[in-house]
């Protein structure tokens, strides 16, 4: 089980090797967010990995990673036509993090160093590891920073008007230690993301070299 | 001789050490009692405040120092499974210095809080006594300030004051135009320099903190080079952007003696764990935080310059001691380094002192240029010349605002944000909406405008 554990954390994406640490930093502010933009990682590179995949053996060595570029770039530029069509608010709350995707180091890092030197199911269970392990980190995050720093959980808001349900919930009552606003601020999620760190790499031990 | 990076303070000899930080806390227990003096004493003299406030000053100080000595025993005992958990780590410290930090009024919880994070993010994550990089009651104070800094009741007053002085901190007050007024409302300069003006526990006596200061130089306790150049770089600095503004030397002398300067230079600016160890090093180091403790006063809208700017540099030390290091053996390497260094003070105190030569007018800002039944056309001074707008209103609410003519330089921000419909939404609520960020003026410069034309429409 420990070893499990151990092995979870390192091929995590976030905590073990350290890809699309931009996000992580920027839109945690609440919980939805957070795992909102981790599923529309997990679409992407699905999609991206399958494609890279599939045509690995006629892309020349020397120009692989313009023509990545260009096929994550189209499935992003889906994905915000998308979001922007059926739910405006969420949007705009994502901001420009939703084009950065194209230059998320995790997307294009898979793309070059996996898919592109194994078969289309490989990739895609890559991807899909890949995916949900960085959907799980942010969304931890998320939720530590969205009940430390403003002390709401937010399970639906943004996406209301396209299932229907308005779910956000103040966790604590009323009181004067929490919402803090240290954690709701960028100084705060660099602080949680560190200790996080610190916290898992005390879980899975540090290997002797 | 090679700089070789261990853990500080350097004095490889314990009993050195210890002598050091038992001289450090005899010279804190003048700026105490007199604490004490002033925020227990002479309020329950007065009749002020209850027995309870008599000791408050005490038990504050306490506290934090307290909560910072079980953190770390707790942390090394059970944690690390050290045997000796509190040995030669001077625990105390942080919450100690954390707390002169922390003004009266603040809760007992928030004193215990800061304390806790000083001493386990400021000191023990980073591998405790003589391995961290900041200082930690610096980190402990401005954790606070980011967080709770709004909710503290009555600020820096305490019970006596909070009857006597209706007003900020000195410091809080617009520096240049009110500036005469700062130091009547107080008393005099005299009140200044002894003590008597509204602070945090351990900012306000300044003659205490002077004569600390000469007995740690004298006995070689602390660096003496950083607090005498922080000092002299903010007087130059300031000395340069009062004449700009056609002050009199009292101006400098205000900035100095005003706000944690002192405290913070004699005891946080000195900490032997956490500054430089070359000379030239220390030098810099002071030239730097002056100048960021003037930038922080003068340019940016935040509090406790001083803390931040002694945070900053505690950042840069590595690299200021292997310049330090550096220019040891080359003269010209230390003689350019010190002629820019110099340009830097000299040249930001004329740049700070034209920006803040024109400062904004408050009470001629707005103004009503036609008015009709239900239409008004008004202008507010922006940040870059006025804004010229027709406000209609509809039974008692605004509907709609049109800007005729503006002159912002990020107007694009404000219409990004649709920043006049959320001023419409929110008209009855202005103080809670935020300001775009980025374009802190205009948009303070609307909801101006709009809480005055509103008003004056009400009446």
């Amino acid at each position: 089980m420990r070893k499990k554990i151990s092995l979870f954390i390192k091929q995590n994406p976030v905590f073990g090797m350290t890809l699309g640490l931009c996000p992580l930093l920027a839109i945690t502010t609440t919980f939805e967010n957070s795992y909102l933009m981790g599923i529309s990682l997990l679409f992407i590179l699905i999609l991206s990995n399958s494609i890279v995949s599939l045509i690995r053996k006629w892309v020349p060595n020397k120009i692989r990673i313009p023509i990545y570029i260009t096929i994550i770039g189209i499935f992003v530029t889906i994905l915000e036509y998308l979001l922007f069509t059926y739910v405006p608010q969420l949007k705009s709350s994502l901001g420009i993090y939703i084009p950065l995707i194209i230059v998320n180091c995790l997307v294009l890092g898979r793309a070059l160093g996996y898919a592109s030197r194994h078969n289309l199911k490989d990739s895609i269970k890559d991807a899909l590891k890949m995916g949900l392990g960085y959907t799980f980190s942010l969304s931890l995050v998320g939720i530590i920073r969205e009940v430390l720093g403003s002390n709401t959980l937010t399970l639906m808001e943004n996406t209301t008007n396209v299932t229907g349900y308005l779910a956000k919930y103040q966790v604590f009552p009323t009181n004067s230690i929490i919402p803090n606003q240290f954690f709701a601020s960028p100084a705060g999620v660099l602080l949680i993301v560190g200790l996080l760190f610190g916290l898992l790499n005390m879980i899975k031990g540090v290997e002797e070299k | 001789m090679k700089l070789v990076y261990e853990k500080g303070p350097y004095l490889k000899d314990s009993e050195r050490t210890n002598k050091i930080m038992k001289r450090v806390l005899l010279a804190l227990v003048p700026i105490i009692l007199f604490s004490f003096y002033k925020n227990g004493i002479l309020p329950f003299y007065k009749g002020y405040t209850n027995i309870y406030g008599l000791f408050q000053p005490l038990i504050l100080i306490l506290t934090a120092g307290l909560t910072s000595l079980g953190t770390e025993f707790l942390y090394n005992k059970y944690l690390l499974k050290i045997k000796n958990p509190l040995q030669g780590k001077y625990a105390f410290f942080p919450g100690l210095f954390f707390s002169l930090l922390m003004s009266i009024n603040t809760p007992l919880w928030m004193i215990v809080m800061g304390a806790f994070f000083a001493t386990v993010v400021g000191k023990l994550l980073f591998g405790g006594f003589g391995h961290n990089i900041f200082n930690p009651a610096l980190v402990g104070a401005l954790f606070i300030t980011v967080s709770y800094g709004a909710l503290i009741p009555g600020g820096y007053l305490n019970a006596f004051e909070l009857d006597t002085i209706t007003g900020p901190t000195a410091l809080a007050t617009n520096y240049i135009d009110s500036f005469p007024k700062v130091i009547e409302a107080f008393g005099g300069i005299g009140n200044y320099i002894f003590g008597f003006i509204p602070g945090t526990l351990g900012e306000t006596p300044k003659l205490l903190i002077i004569m600390s200061f000469i007995f740690l130089a004298v006995t070689k306790t602390i660096k003496y080079l950083i607090p005498l150049t922080y000092v002299g770089v903010v007087f130059i600095t300031t000395f340069v952007i009062g004449s700009v503004n056609g002050l009199d030397i009292t101006f400098p002398l205000f900035q100095i003696f005003t706000g944690g300067l002192l405290l913070g230079a004699v005891f946080m600016a000195t900490d032997p764990v956490t500054t430089p160890t070359t000379r030239l090093g220390q030098v810099l180091f002071g030239i730097g935080l002056g100048l960021l403790t003037v930038i922080f006063r003068f340019l940016t809208p935040y509090p406790e310059g001083v803390l931040t700017s002694i945070l900053t540099m505690n950042m840069l030390v590595i690299l200021i001691d292997e310049l330090g290091d550096q220019s040891q053996r080359k003269i010209i390497l230390k003689t350019i380094t010190l002629i820019i260094g110099l340009g830097l003070i000299i040249g930001t105190g004329f740049l700070i002192g034209n920006k803040i030569k024109s400062p904004v007018e408050v009470d001629n800002n707005y103004q009503i240029i036609e008015k009709a039944n239900q239409k008004y056309q008004v202008s507010q001074k922006g940040f870059g010349g006025l804004i010229k707008a027709e406000i209609i209103f509809e039974k008692d609410l605004i509907k709609e605002i049109n800007i005729m003519s503006q002159n912002e330089s990020l107007w694009q921000n404000i219409e990004k944000e649709d920043y006049l419909q959320k001023l419409i939404d929110q008209q009855d609520n202005l103080e809670a909406l935020d300001t775009v960020s980025g374009t802190t003026i205009t948009s303070q410069a609307l909801k101006d405008l709009i809480k005055n034309t509103k008003d004056d429409y009400k009446e």
